[in-house]
């Protein structure tokens, strides 16, 4: 019985870290802090596509601001930052920030979505 | 005055004409050039003009769709449809110039410019920039047709004013030919009263010393003044022909005489040994190849045509050099040995007062009859020469 137990426990623990990994960067980053927020993370791409239009300005501007997060910088209101304040600087690497800005572009552009 | 108006005064001389053609051609350049570049300004400020009158239409159209895409930005991605509109077709691209969504019937040319007819002339493009960037849009292009009304008004007014202007500056430019040339006529006119004046006076003693010289007997002189006689009979003879041509021009050409048929060869016989005298006094020698031929025509036109070439052949000749004179079935040609004429210059050598050598005498009319009776009479002539070698004058009948 208790034998049965362990390989029950050990089966889960696998799947369990199975499902971890198979998150992406994004996923695994992003999307579980913004969970919490009232905004989601479409509103916020939305922003940024109303201040800085590009792909290039738009990454350039998350990626600066996810490096140096100041409530002079956001695209969110006031309200919105007094509220729930700036983010934490970032731990990500250049290449996970990277990485992760690319999933959040590909995403939500509005490119080929129209009709 | 008019009495003076010979025929030969009165048609415009040919290098009278080819300054007036020369001017013309150089007068219309540039008129054609003035009026391609005034209409070329016409039409781009009409151009203009219609495109600020679609301006404000086509900036409400703009300002419309902009607020469309306001809200289609407010509820992305619940709605994805792009607003649509009956009266113009529109896109939008961000930022780096990439389209968002298109549907322009032409790829937009220019992002700097607020509008511009596309380059197939069928599509107006107006460009909004936005401020707001929904959904990314930095610029807006609205896109209507263009109906070409204006442009075929344009290139009416630009053909019908366009002919007319240039009607009226040919006239004008006819005008002014001939008040620059004015000066040039005057003065060919003056020559032309003056040689005939003097003319008048030279016929009596010139006939006077020709028929002396005639009679006088040359066989009791001694050696010295049968010399000093020779030589007067000479410039007597060089007188005689000018003083023939200068008459034929101003006072005989208009009258007509009876045409015939001319046996060449003794006329020619007899031109040379009237010539022969002056030939002599620079030691050129004759060499004639005379076959039987005929023309019909007035004998003093042929005359004058035989004369004067052979003047010229003894004129322009080397001391010591030869005249060649060919007479066959159809055609006439004497050759010498002379200083020859230039390539370039041979088309203005039948020009009146057209004198290219001027260490010989004369009024520079000789060629110029013979091209006058050589075109009336329906004949050809060809002139080949070069220079220090000679020149040989054809004539074809």
């Amino acid at each position: 019985m208790v034998k049965i137990t362990i390989k029950s426990m050990m089966l889960f623990v696998i799947i369990s870290l199975n499902g971890a990994w198979a998150e992406d960067m994004y996923e695994r980053h992003c999307v579980t802090c913004h969970k919490s927020l009232p905004t989601s993370l479409q509103q916020m791409f939305k922003r940024y596509l109303l201040v800085y239009s590009g792909e290039k300005n738009v990454k350039a501007s998350i990626k600066h601001y996810l490096t140096y997060p100041t409530k002079s910088i956001s695209v969110m209101s006031d309200l919105f930052i007094d509220t729930y304040g700036t983010k934490r600087t970032t731990q990500l690497s250049k290449k996970e920030l990277n990485e992760a800005i690319n999933i959040y572009w590909d995403k939500f552009k509005v490119f080929d979505k129209l009709k | 005055m008019s009495a003076l108006k010979n025929k030969a005064t009165n048609s415009v001389l040919k290098s009278e004409k080819k300054s007036l053609l020369r001017f013309l051609a150089l007068y219309v350049t540039i008129i054609i050039f003035v009026i391609t570049l005034i209409a070329l300004f016409y039409y781009q400020s009409q151009e203009k003009l219609m495109l600020a009158e679609q301006r404000a239409t086509l900036s409400k159209y703009a300002y419309i769709q902009t607020k469309r895409l306001k809200v289609l930005h407010h509820y992305f991605d619940e709605r994805t449809e792009y607003p649509r509109d009956p009266r113009f077709k529109s896109a939008i691209y961000d930022i780096e110039f990439m389209q968002i969504f298109s549907l322009l019937e032409n790829e937009p040319e220019f992002f700097d410019k607020e509008i511009y007819l596309t380059q197939n002339q069928k599509h107006i493009h107006f460009i909004k920039s936005l401020d707001e960037y929904y959904l990314g849009t930095k610029y807006l292009i609205i896109e209507v047709k263009d109906d070409g009304i204006w442009r075929n008004e344009i290139w009416k007014n630009i053909v019908g004013y366009g002919l007319i202007a240039f009607f009226f500056f040919m006239l004008f430019g006819l005008y002014l030919a001939k008040l620059f040339l004015k000066p040039m006529r005057d003065s060919i006119m003056l020559l032309d009263r003056f040689i005939k004046d003097t003319t008048h006076e030279l016929n009596t003693p010139l006939s006077a010393i020709l028929a002396n010289i005639e009679m006088m007997d040359t066989e009791v002189m001694i050696q010295k003044n049968k010399k000093k006689l020779e030589r007067i009979n000479i410039a007597a003879k060089t007188v005689s022909v000018l003083y023939t041509d200068l008459t034929y021009m101003t006072l005989e050409q208009e009258k007509t005489e009876a045409e015939e048929d001319i046996a060449l060869k003794p006329v020619l016989e007899n031109r040379v040994e009237y010539f022969d005298i002056l030939a002599k006094s620079k030691q050129i020698t004759f060499d004639l190849d005379l076959q039987h031929a005929t023309i019909f025509m007035e004998r003093r036109k042929f005359v004058r045509i035989i004369d004067n070439l052979i003047s010229n052949a003894i004129k322009y000749n080397k001391r010591g050099g030869k005249i060649t004179m060919t007479l066959r079935e159809n055609s006439l040609s004497i050759a010498d040995t002379g200083i020859g004429i230039s390539e370039e210059k041979i088309p203005f050598m039948f020009d009146r007062y057209m004198r290219f050598n001027q260490s010989e005498g004369g009024f520079g009319v000789g060629l110029s009859i013979v091209k006058q009776i050589v075109d009336e009479c329906g004949l050809q002539i060809e002139v080949v020469s070069k220079e220090e070698e000679g020149t040989t004058m054809v004539i074809r009948w």
